[in-house]
């Protein structure tokens, strides 16, 4: 129990960093635990009169860090950090390099992530509003959403994380992009989801390296930054559109919360899942379509109630599909169609979709 | 009987209520002076009446069958039944025990009917991988890029105008 004050002074300003960028998923809870496990009395106050000001880039090469905080200090780093870089999405013959900007200013955090391979598509962010920009149609689509992507890791709240999967440092170091990486191994308690890989870059926890595992151990799909600066030194005008988009057309995406159990619907979380947020928006053809995304921490799903036209009918496939790491199952609920998807073995949606229920109500 | 705990007795009071009601136990004196054992009584009763008779029966509000339908998941399942030794009284009745009375006040629920879809569908069969440049063609493009945005970390992105007018 007992901690230095390095140590409390890592992780207090780690905290801090959480509560200043607004997570809206970290429950107090949860930081309380957090720091009580790794700071003790005494010194953990004075630690905390310490911590305010510092910023979390060094990691005590002599402390053995506990491996759930090394995910919060991935994330953390995703957040608070200035980096830019390529990286390499790769899923069976599929590739696709992205390069990202990111910085954080008085205003908050701006980024750029140009797409580099097959049609030019570029996102603009500032705080929670994107910008994709897509010169060959000279439209803009802008949302407000929530925006972590990679190198940022963890969906919804880490609190559950150790019910569903066994977090383990590897020993020793890796080496990703030309820098020295902490391997995670992230194995999952059951069959309802994925492991995972991850390589922590050692000096600044940001997530180098991310490989989804089937339960068979082959790789589902990974993500490697092949290049990347961290730090000072990334010119303010690498967060510019590469194009002019006078003329363009903006359009801008709109959702609206929405209460599924309200309207009759139960949709039973899988074991270990919690519903992270539910909405409705408008999709093809003008139909409102209800999202509900379903989190433990690292994978997610999303469930899609519509209702079920019979113009579009031929394009609804009962059942599974399968796209990389991301799983999709269809099927048919009374006057409506249901899609479930996610990053999880498509039994976990199979048997989601089929044990939910639709209550009607009456009118 | 009469000295099983509080809450296992309150229940096995239903139950000889109900066995009671459906001619299978003999009226117990003890029963007839709680003004709960009569409440019961008397629900069962108004319950064997609705289900005779629809007129009897009230439409409920429209958050009512929500509301039961949570209380009802909320419910720990029910590993087995208690059984009555006797069961000789008339088959409607039968119907009246605690467990049956969910099944009497649930509404119509639906649940996922993989009978309408064409033969040969094997639903634990996984289809083979799509590529994703496949998929992005496909009807499903929408809901991926959907649950990309909402979903958190993806590495991979691609952007739908689909129901923005465009």
């Amino acid at each position: 129990m007992l901690t230095s004050p390095v140590d409390g002074r890592l992780w207090c300003a780690l905290e801090a960093g959480l509560l200043k960028a607004g997570h809206p998923q970290v429950s107090l809870r949860w930081l309380l635990r957090s720091w009580q496990m790794l700071c003790g009395g005494f010194a953990a106050a004075v630690a905390a009169l310490a911590c305010v000001t510092t910023t979390p880039t060094a990691w005590a090469a002599d402390v053995a860090p506990d491996p759930l905080h090394m995910l919060a200090r991935i994330q953390e780093a995703a957040r608070q950090l200035d980096y830019a870089g390529v990286f390499v999405y790769s899923q069976g013959s599929f590739t696709q390099s992205s390069q990202v900007v990111h910085m954080v200013d008085g205003t908050g955090t701006r980024e750029r992530l140009e797409v580099l391979d097959g049609e030019p598509l570029e996102f603009i962010r500032h705080n929670d509003e994107v910008r994709s920009l897509m010169p060959q149609r000279k439209k803009i689509l802008l949302e407000r959403r929530r925006t972590d992507h990679f190198p940022g890791l963890l969906v919804g709240n880490p609190t559950g994380l150790s019910d569903n999967y066994q977090v383990a440092i590897a020993p020793g170091t890796r080496r990703v992009a030309g820098r020295t990486c902490h391997l995670i191994v992230i194995e999952p308690l059951d069959n309802r989801r994925y492991g995972y890989q991850l390589c922590a870059d050692v000096d600044t926890g940001l997530l180098l390296k991310a490989q989804t595992l089937a339960g068979d151990r082959s790789v589902i799909e990974q993500v490697m930054f092949s290049s990347i600066k961290v730090g000072g030194g990334i010119p303010a005008e690498s967060l510019s559109p590469s194009w002019s988009t006078q003329g363009w057309t903006q359009v801008e995406s709109i959702m609206t919360p929405v209460d599924l159990a309200g309207q009759g619907w139960r949709v039973p979380q899988p074991v270990g899942f919690l519903p992270v947020m539910q909405l409705e928006r408008v999709m093809s053809d003008s139909n409102k379509v209800s999202q509900i995304v379903f989190s433990d921490g690292l994978a997610a799903i999303s469930v899609f109630i519509e209702p079920y036209d019979t113009r579009g009918a031929a394009q609804k496939k009962y059942g599974p599909a399968k796209h990389g790491a991301i799983n999709v199952f269809g099927t048919r609920i009374a006057n409506f169609w249901l899609t479930a998807m996610g990053e999880v073995p498509v039994g976990t949606l199979k048997d989601l979709a089929e044990s939910t229920e639709y209550v009607p109500l009456p009118e | 009987m009469q000295n099983a705990p509080s809450t296992l007795g309150d229940l096995s009071n239903r139950e000889i209520i109900s066995a009671w009601l459906d001619g299978e136990a003999p009226g117990n004196p003890d029963l007839h002076l709680s003004h709960a054992n009569r409440q019961v009584w008397d629900t069962y009763h108004f319950i064997g009446d609705v289900m005779r008779s629809n007129e009897l029966a009230v439409r409920p509000s429209a958050q009512f069958q929500v509301r039961l339908g949570r209380a009802l998941d909320a419910e720990r399942p029910i590993l087995a039944t208690p059984q009555r030794k006797s069961s000789l009284g008339p088959a409607w009745r039968i119907g009246l025990s605690g467990a049956a009375m969910a099944a009497v006040v649930a509404t119509v629920v639906w649940i996922a009917r993989p009978a309408f879809v064409g033969t040969g569908t094997d639903a634990t069969q996984v289809l083979a991988d799509m590529t994703p440049s496949a998929f992005e063609d496909s009807a499903l493009s929408a809901y991926l890029e959907a649950h990309r945005q909402m979903a958190g970390p993806s590495a991979i992105h691609q952007v739908s105008f689909q129901g923005t007018g465009l």
